[in-house]
């Protein structure tokens, strides 16, 4: 009988636990289960937002090519200030797809030969001295891209008309032109080949890949995203510039900003750049505007959470990439001026793309049950 | 209990783990191998983390695939049984040796296995249905102690019973932590997938998880109720391959649970392979018994006693540590705490010297992914590593280096948060088996193991 009793009280017990957890008194509001569905999510990356990015990125290194080609047949301040122009809206286009290193751009490497920086001079006058120099080895990233450009058309005089000097008068005025042709046609060939498959085969190879494993799209899509953040903006347009290392400010260089020659424009492309993470986390439509299947509704759908406030994971991820907008904005729009003046600006916004590379780095992918790293092995 | 010792029976349950173990082992080698794991983890690394007072155990860099290679040979050898003292012994060593090598690449498993194969060395797996029997009659066997086959079976009852006491908490049972954001991950599965989306599967399966775990060595155990368990054993191991990326553990566990099955099974077996062998004949039916000698005994009396005590003991160490288990992981290692965290953090280190020298640390250029993604949530490798940046920076010449980290850990859906306190100097902390000061609290309490 006593036997009984306690197994009456035991089972008594494991029934007021189940009820109560399925009460679920962390349970957010009921949630639309679509928000998981992870190929829908591809399906708008792909069509809504990479391919259209893509594609307005390309119409504007068409444009730059054409006037290039037109600058090298026949250099002029109007053709110079017509190139430079063009150079402009396309490097500024281009931070709506730096993101986008995964898939065909990782392939070709795109990232590594279209903005690495700082420039390397030297590495650009030797090449231009010789025709057969190589555009494909790790040393010649600096040597080309966006950054070449910003040191051939805006660096190589003290303004428009000893550059034109350089590529008119000077004995190696030619030679200087068939380096600005050979770095321009360059950069139209490899996006030539990126944008190629993305509007092929890749496309569904890339949405069919459902998965969260390594090497599927969505891993090595966020894989891309964070490391893009935290290495290319917080660190590459932030914080080496800044001096900042780790947590600690040692000796700033502010000649290492980005477009260091054209110099007014550092701030125009970070925050280019950074507007564009922020309209991908949010799943924003480049044709159109409406936000779609994305990172945050999947975060939303996932539940993911502070639970000690209740806020939503994607809440304070937005959140933050607002105070990081507002920081940038305080910011001059010359940030090798912007350095030496009043370099603790700097560092603000850095420490608060610290936090926010924590949300998406950590946060994120642990809700989200990706993996950063690249090792496949059993875990336990 | 003297009576107990004395009984006896039939020696083919403890032949057929030998096989099926020996054998899986030999494919989970080749599988390290073929993978190229064998390079990944032993010989690419710069550094490794070895385990408190093993610190003289380290990678024989290439001579790594010497010893994977012993370790499948006498695998291959076990299972079938020729010189399988020589065998079982250095099946045991290489495997624990390679194990001990580095804290990354531990997982509950090789530890299992570790186990299992210190365990063989003692029983008398070869005296039936071996090379080493076959060659020589006089090693031939039909019956063995029944203790000898119940060791295995109380080995495999406690693992399973701890795996299930250690989802006894609130973060498994009340939280469906952390099943509820890993299923997701699989809802692209054909026909069970889009189950995974709702939550109150997480709850599901982490109950019966949990049920499973602590039931499952009864029904083994009961006859009425066998049949029926191994077919629980086979669909919850098939269904943990299918979701998680466990590798040969599922299927080591399900030949395992075999061991509960009565002789008859296992020696219609037998009879099965060796007719395919083409060896019927040779199979040996007496009532003659395996004996070891009088010293023997003594020994593996003592040895067993201390085995199972250690077995019993270890999952409780943890409650000789003050904070959170699984935030500390202080005695979370050798419990059988199977899967039960998602946890991931980042760890920023800083080393900063008397003369005013700084460096913010690159991990990558220290650890491998797997290390840092390891090194980051426990707090024993970030010292380990700590000490590692210590030491290399002194040998640069640095003046006293002091080592900083900034650390932020997320597990179980909860927002990160630093596990390490930043403003100590882990160049000066020693490691040991007292509780570290330093890991700072959770601040929230998880109930249960």
């Amino acid at each position: 009988m006593v036997l009984l009793e306690k197994g009456k009280s035991i089972l008594t017990f494991i029934l007021v636990v189940v009820l109560s957890s399925c009460g679920g008194s962390d349970e957010p509001t009921p949630v639309d289960d679509d928000s998981k569905d992870r190929e829908a999510i591809l399906v708008h990356w792909a069509d809504n937002i990479i391919k259209p990015s893509y594609a307005n990125f390309n119409s504007k290194l068409e444009m730059m090519g054409s006037k290039a080609d037109d600058f090298t047949d026949s250099p002029t301040n109007t053709s110079l200030i017509e190139f430079r122009s063009a150079w402009l809206s396309a490097y500024t286009e281009w931070q709506k797809v730096e993101m986008f290193e995964f898939g065909p751009a990782d392939r070709y490497t795109l990232r590594n030969f279209f903005n690495i920086y700082p420039a390397d001079v030297n590495g650009i006058i030797a090449n231009i001295n010789d025709p057969a120099a190589n555009l494909e080895v790790p040393a010649s990233y600096a040597r080309q891209g966006f950054p070449a450009l910003d040191y051939l058309i805006n660096g190589t005089g003290i303004d428009d008309a000893a550059i034109l000097a350089y590529y008119t008068t000077d004995t190696d005025a030619a030679k200087r032109l068939a380096y600005v042709d050979k770095v321009v046609s360059r950069m139209e060939t490899l996006l030539s080949n990126v944008v190629t498959e993305w509007n092929g085969a890749y496309r569904d190879t890339f949405v069919a890949s459902t998965g969260l494993d390594i090497g599927s799209s969505m891993g090595a899509v966020v894989n891309a995203y964070v490391l893009y953040y935290e290495r290319y903006i917080r660190s590459g347009k932030i914080g080496i510039p800044a001096g900042i290392i780790g947590t600690m400010v040692g000796t700033p260089y502010p000649e290492k900003v980005e477009a260091y020659y054209k110099r007014d424009i550092s701030k125009s492309l970070v925050k280019t750049a950074h507007q564009a993470v922020i309209d991908f986390f949010n799943g924003k439509s480049i044709n159109g505007g409406t936000e779609g299947p994305s990172l945050k509704s999947y975060l939303d759908g996932l539940g993911a959470k502070d639970a000690t406030t209740g806020t939503l994971l994607s809440t304070l991820i937005n959140n933050q990439f607002s105070t990081i907008n507002d920081k940038v904005d305080e910011l001059s729009s010359d940030f090798y001026n912007q350095i030496q003046t009043n370099n603790q600006a700097m560092v603000d916004v850095y420490t608060n793309m610290q936090t926010e590379v924590r949300y998406l780095k950590v946060d994120m992918t642990s809700a989200m049950s990706i993996t950063i790293t690249y090792t496949d092995n059993d875990g336990d | 209990m003297k009576k107990y010792f004395q009984k006896s029976t039939s020696a083919a349950p403890l032949a057929v783990f030998r096989i099926a173990l020996g054998l899986l082992l030999f494919a989970s080698i080749i599988r390290f191998w073929a993978k190229g794991w064998i390079h990944q983890l032993y010989i690419e690394p710069k550094y490794f983390f070895p385990f408190f007072g093993f610190e003289f155990v380290t990678s024989p860099g290439d001579y790594i695939y010497f010893f994977f290679a012993l370790c499948g040979l006498s695998a291959f050898l076990f299972a079938i049984g020729f010189f399988y003292r020589i065998a079982s012994i250095t099946l045991f060593l290489s495997f624990t040796f390679i194990e001990m090598i580095d804290k990354s690449t531990y997982l509950n498993h090789y530890y299992f296995v570790s186990m299992v194969c210190l365990i063989m060395i003692f029983l008398p797996a070869h005296v039936y249905f071996s090379v080493d029997a076959y060659r020589n009659r006089s090693l031939a066997f039909e019956k063995i102690p029944q203790w000898c086959v119940d060791a295995i079976k109380l080995f495999v009852c406690l693992i399973y019973l701890f795996a299930g006491l250690a989802k006894v908490n609130s973060e498994w049972l009340l939280n469906a932590q952390p099943l509820r954001i890993w299923l997701p991950s699989k809802n692209d599965l054909p026909l069970i997938g889009s189950l995974f989306n709702y939550v109150w599967v997480a709850y599901v399966f982490s109950w019966l998880g949990c049920l499973y775990d602590l039931s499952i060595p009864f029904l083994l155990l009961n006859r009425a109720t066998r049949i029926f368990a191994y077919g629980g054993v086979i669909i919850f191991h098939v269904l943990t391959a299918i979701l998680f990326p466990i590798g040969m553990f599922p299927y080591i566990m399900i030949a395992t649970a075999l061991v509960f099955f009565s002789p008859d099974v296992h020696t219609k077996l037998l009879k099965k392979i060796a007719s395919l062998l083409g060896k019927s004949n040779q199979l040996v039916f007496s009532d003659n018994r395996y004996e070891y000698n009088p010293i023997s005994k003594s020994l593996l009396v003592s040895f067993f006693s201390v085995f199972f005590l250690f077995q019993i003991l270890m999952p409780f160490r943890y409650l000789a540590y003050p904070g959170e288990l699984f935030w500390t992981e202080e005695g979370y290692r050798f419990s059988w705490r199977v899967m039960l965290m998602e946890k991931y953090g980042q760890a920023q280190f800083m080393v900063k010297d008397k003369d005013g020298k700084y460096a913010a640390i690159d991990n990558r250029e220290f650890l491998t992914p797997l290390q840092e993604k390891m090194m980051a949530t426990q707090p024993d490798m970030i010292l380990q590593y700590a000490h590692i940046l210590r030491d290399h920076y002194s040998a640069l010449g640095w003046v006293a280096p002091e080592v900083y980290v900034d650390s932020y850990v997320a597990m179980n859906g909860r927002l990160g948060k630093p596990l390490i306190d930043p403003l100590t100097d882990l160049a000066k902390e020693e490691d040991s088996f007292r509780h570290k000061p330093w890991i700072l609290p959770l601040n929230n309490e998880i109930k249960g193991f």
